[in-house]
């Protein structure tokens, strides 16, 4: 517990088409679960609105500092937890899309340093750019 | 007349609310585990032969001698294991603050015998706080023991080296006679837990 952190939000906004005035896609409260000394991945947690006046699709996310990180979520049926890995993801106009422990999350693989960003890539071809601030290394408690 | 709907709401709530106090209670008056269901038969546990964190072989003897809550999962598990293990030292935190005596030790036992090697539980059971037992080994000898508790987990799909298991997510509590006492469903929270426990560990031996 020492060393789950959080990462401050950082916000980002897609290059887009935005006819509104605030950004057309925000995230918000993501948090990163510092990897446990040796072990092979983290967690990523986070809100993703969508403001764009379109939907979206997330295709693909990444990051400098992981090998290879994937969308996931767990479902839990009859008490028994299942992950799934969710190839693309689609946020409505308007929508909100929570990342949660217990439900989706991005699975962050292969860990080498700090974490320091994720970006999140669109069908459209905008990127987010999620930068994880200096907080990561603030202990959560 | 929104008062009177108001007002309404207001006894129906008041009314629920005090059902379900009344509810958490048995009929001699004491209070009940609110999120917990008790296992009367107290089943005792099969023998098995795992390794503990450590390396040292732990049989059915491990789970005797103290209160032990207890969850599967595996250490390559990024969402729900180390959530539910966070709940877990905190509850005993809080407990622990609470000067509740006696304490629940948390075990967590692999259903990831390839890759959690005694090392690798070692590391990921001290993340999540002190005094933590780790289980693992044989599949076989795994088995032995979800089998008898009633614990689902088979591996699922992803690559070689990257793959998941489907789990039970359930939490056993087991008593100092390594016995199976009580159950903790998911989703499991640090609330329920440190109301509950206390009342599971005074019941009847």
């Amino acid at each position: 517990m020492k060393r789950l952190v959080t990462a401050v939000a950082a916000l980002a906004l897609a290059a887009g088409c935005s006819r509104n005035d605030g950004p057309p896609v925000v995230a918000t409260d993501v948090v990163v679960t510092a990897p446990a000394a040796g072990m092979p991945m983290a967690a990523g947690y986070l809100r993703i609105g969508n403001r764009s006046g379109s939907d979206i699709r997330i295709t693909r996310v990444s990051s400098p500092e992981f090998g290879a990180v994937e969308m996931h979520e767990t479902i839990i049926e009859d008490g028994v937890a299942r992950m799934r890995a969710i190839p693309a993801l689609e946020i409505a106009n308007g929508d909100t899309m929570v990342f949660e422990p217990g439900g989706k999350h991005l699975m962050l693989m292969q860990p080498f340093g700090e974490p320091r960003a994720i970006t999140l890539n669109f069908y459209s071809g905008d990127e987010l750019l999620l930068s994880i601030g200096a907080d990561f290394t603030a202990a959560m408690e | 007349m929104p008062s009177r709907t108001l007002l309404i709401s207001l006894v129906l709530g008041i009314a629920i609310a005090a059902g379900l106090a009344l509810a958490l209670r048995d009929s001699t008056g004491q209070a009940m585990p609110r999120a917990a269901t008790l296992l009367p038969a107290g089943n005792t546990l099969p023998d098995f032969a795992l390794l503990d964190q450590g390396g040292t072989r732990a049989g059915k003897g491990v789970f005797e001698g103290q209160w032990d809550v207890v969850f599967f999962g595996f250490t390559n598990c990024p969402d729900i294991c180390p959530a539910t293990m966070t709940v877990l030292g905190q509850a005993r935190r809080q407990l622990e603050a609470l000067g509740q005596q006696p304490l629940p030790r948390v075990v967590l036992v692999s259903v990831d015998p390839e890759r959690d090697t005694p090392e690798a539980m070692a590391r990921y059971i001290a993340y999540f706080g002190d005094h933590n037992l780790g289980l693992t080994g044989e599949l076989v000898e795994i088995r032995k023991l979800t089998d008898a508790l009633g614990i689902f987990f088979q591996k699922a799909g992803g690559d070689a080296d990257a793959y998941g298991v489907d789990h039970s997510t359930v939490v056993l509590v087991i008593d100092p006679w390594g016995r199976l006492k009580a159950l903790f469903s998911a989703p499991q929270t640090v609330a329920d837990l440190v109301h509950d426990l206390p009342l599971i560990m005074a019941g009847e031996p």
